[in-house]
């Protein structure tokens, strides 16, 4: 008898589920690793074939007496991983058609295959086809070996040295992948084997799929190769940062996937591929620079900012003029007076407001930028007296001080075309 | 090397070169011979195979037959002492690696399988980006560059290979005048350098004024030699208007004929 069977408890229970999704998720780190590659390189429709290709390859073996789980189906499943690409590429070459169709056109015709031989077969063995489906991480941790007194899912042995194997791979050719992902044609022509760095790719990509397969079914073995590297792409600007943070989402989104279906009673990989969809929108939302929220927030910043310039500018040209500055009217612009005092541009009262000197150097900056672009518009453009300010008005808010040196070079002595004075350089 | 003079092999030679596609010839039997370091030009219409023909020297394509070879010996020999940038078009510039990360792959030929780069490296790139006025934009992405940046960065990365031969295919698309200038004048560097640079071009203005020599190409070689002796009108109409379209009806009925044998 199993004996972590015998111990079946709360505690026992809480160790099966521990098990689980310890193998879910380090399946998980390993498919987001070759995920990773596969995204930037566009072949994350490989992934998929492969992930549903390998099928017949375990049906076979499990027919020919393999145990599902034993090294034997493992390796029957990679070769046929392997044999899956091979196929690929002679169909694609030999009938001319493009990548993803030759892709789709194999991977389909071989899961079907692998479909047949499981239904055909199923009196005669053990093997569920929905399970293959959806697979059967539930059951992973009833199946071990002992390891000293520990017993260790077998699912949980392969995931890890399929793990293991693919990040020593990673961190000693990296580079290389990189160079071969970016300009296949420059990495040849520089004299890195893309061939071989190509197929070695591939090689891990049968590899984690087949661990994958073998734990969590096809369906969330292609949503972890995929979703976490796709949300990872939109978070980050670099390669390795994007590696990191594929598998740091794959992790997170498998153990939080699982709990979510223990709490719910629902299928494990489902939620997990669930939960892998809800981190993808969350990327997008979140996305670096260009996602939903750093662009909301990138325009109300500036809205503030020039917001703040006007006020500045304002007290300023009221004070060259010696009249008073038009009070703020609107709610947003008292704000911003109120942000102005707090950060010590502002000294007064709201009657009295005055420029600091921290305030008056920011305030002729924006003023200095407005007259000459209005100087240089006048001398360019030629544009009547009246087109100049709202150019100038919108420009102010963006010059820095070099462009400022490089238009006052052009404008020369000229000075602002409404002959009004254009303030110094800070 | 007992006799350094004329009787040292030429720097490249193209040697009866053909190449096809899926069966149908693009390049036909060009002899190409560059005996010394020099800013050489290859000119000609679209589709005419200069890309192809800088290709087939790099073993990027497969010749039909001929050979290419480099100071007398094949490609495998001297692979890392000839540099090549592709036309900007064939990479994905969303790619998520900064400007210098591109650069540092100019090292990865002599760097091997495992080693990785380091501070030799990285200061080697860092002056290549100097070279082509690149330094200030090392740590952004490449899709955040304007289209003559991107080439620029093409050719720091070259530079970063330190090879002796450089292959670039149109360095100057979509790159405006200022940056051609400085393209050119890095490339003129090269030359004063020892350095054989080819270059695929489009211009004939700015090629007549920059090029030692060139060659006229239009799926075959059409006129090799000083500049100013190839850039002839009647070469110009020869290769701009010639008798390509026999050449690409031949090109096709060879294509039928390899598919049904
Ligand atoms: N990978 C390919 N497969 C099939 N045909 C190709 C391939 N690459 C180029 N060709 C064909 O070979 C011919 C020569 O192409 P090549 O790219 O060498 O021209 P090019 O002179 O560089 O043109 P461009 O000025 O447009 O860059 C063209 O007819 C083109 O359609
Ligand atoms: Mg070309």
């Amino acid at each position: 008898m199993n004996p972590v069977l015998d111990g079946w408890s709360i505690d026992g229970a809480t160790a099966m589920h521990a098990w689980a999704i310890a193998t879910a998720a380090t399946v998980a780190a390993a498919c987001a690793l070759v995920g990773t590659l596969l995204v930037v390189r566009r072949m994350s429709l490989l992934g998929d074939a492969l992930g549903h290709a390998v099928l017949p390859g375990i049906a076979v073996a499990v027919l020919a007496g393999g145990r599902p789980g034993s090294p034997f189906v493992f390796a029957a499943a990679v070769a046929t991983g392997l044999l899956t690409v091979w196929l690929t590429r002679l169909v694609r070459s030999a009938g001319s058609l493009s990548d993803d169709a030759g892709t789709g056109v194999v991977f389909t015709t071989l899961f079907a295959l692998g479909v047949v031989i499981v239904t055909a077969a199923a009196s005669r063995v053990d093997l569920d086809p929905s399970c293959m489906l959806y697979g059967i991480l539930e059951l992973v941790p009833f199946d071990t070996v002992s390891i000293g007194d520990l017993e260790v899912p077998r699912g949980f042995i392969s995931a890890a040295v399929v793990l293991g194997t693919l990040t020593t791979a990673a961190i000693a050719t990296w580079k290389l992948q990189v160079f071969t992902a970016f300009d296949a044609d420059a990495a040849r022509a520089a004299g890195v084997p893309v061939a071989a760095v190509t197929g070695g790719l591939l090689a891990a990509t049968a590899l984690a799929t087949v661990a994958g397969f073998e734990v969590v079914g096809a369906v969330l073995v292609v949503a972890m190769l995929v979703v976490p590297a796709a949300a990872a792409e939109l978070l980050v600007r670099r390669l390795h940062h994007m590696v990191l943070v594929a598998v740091a989402l794959a992790v997170v989104g498998t153990c939080l996937g699982y709990l979510a279906a223990w709490r719910w009673n629902a299928s494990a990989a489902g939620m997990i591929a669930v939960v892998l969809g809800l981190e993808y929108v969350a990327a997008v939302v979140l996305a670096a620079d260009d996602g939903l929220v750093a662009r909301g927030l990138g325009r109300l910043r500036y809205a503030w900012r020039v917001l703040c310039e006007d006020r500045l500018a304002a007290v300023w040209r009221a004070e060259e003029k010696g009249t008073a500055a038009t009070a703020p009217v609107s709610l947003v612009q008292r704000l911003a007076v109120g942000w102005l005092r707090l950060t010590g541009r502002f000294v007064g009262r709201a009657g009295g407001l005055a420029l600091s000197s921290a305030g008056r150097r920011e305030a002729e900056m924006v003023v200095r930028s407005h007259r000459l672009w209005e100087a240089w518009l006048g001398q360019h453009a030629q544009l009547p007296l009246d087109h100049l300010h709202p150019p100038a008005e919108w420009v102010e808010h963006h010059l820095g001080a070099a462009m400022r040196q490089r238009i006052e070079a052009e404008v020369g002595a000229a000075g602002d075309p409404h002959g009004s004075d254009i303030p110094p350089e800070a | 090397m007992a006799d350094a003079g004329s009787s040292a092999p030429p720097v490249v030679e193209f040697h009866d070169v053909t190449v096809a596609y899926s069966g149908r010839p693009v390049l036909w039997n060009v002899d190409l011979t560059i005996t010394e370091p020099c800013l050489f030009g290859i000119i000609g219409p679209n589709g005419a195979g200069k890309s192809t023909l800088l290709k087939s020297g790099l073993g990027l394509v497969p010749l039909v037959h001929g050979t290419a070879r480099f100071w007398g010996r094949p490609l495998a020999d001297v692979r890392r002492r000839v540099g090549y940038v592709p036309q900007r078009e064939t990479v994905d510039w969303d790619f998520p690696v900064s400007v210098m990360d591109v650069v540092l792959m100019g090292t990865y030929g002599r760097l091997g399988w495992f080693r990785r780069p380091g501070s030799r490296e990285r200061s080697l790139a860092r002056e290549c980006l100097d070279r082509v006025g690149l330094i200030d934009v090392a740590d952004r992405q490449i899709g955040r560059l304007s289209g003559g940046q991107q080439q620029r960065v093409f050719l720091a990365r070259a530079l970063a290979q330190e090879a002796d031969i450089y292959f670039l295919d149109e360095p100057m698309a979509g790159v405006d005048a200022r940056s051609q200038e400085q393209i050119f004048g890095v490339l003129a560097g090269l030359r004063s350098e020892g350095r054989l640079v080819v270059v695929v071009h489009h211009d004939l203005r700015t090629a007549a004024t920059w090029f030692d020599r060139v060659a006229l190409i239009d799926m075959r070689l059409v006129a090799t030699g000083p500049t100013a002796e190839v850039l002839t009108p009647d070469n110009l109409r020869r290769t701009y208007a010639g008798q390509v379209d026999l050449l690409q009806e031949i090109g096709q009925a060879v294509a039928a004929r390899s598919r049904t044998t």
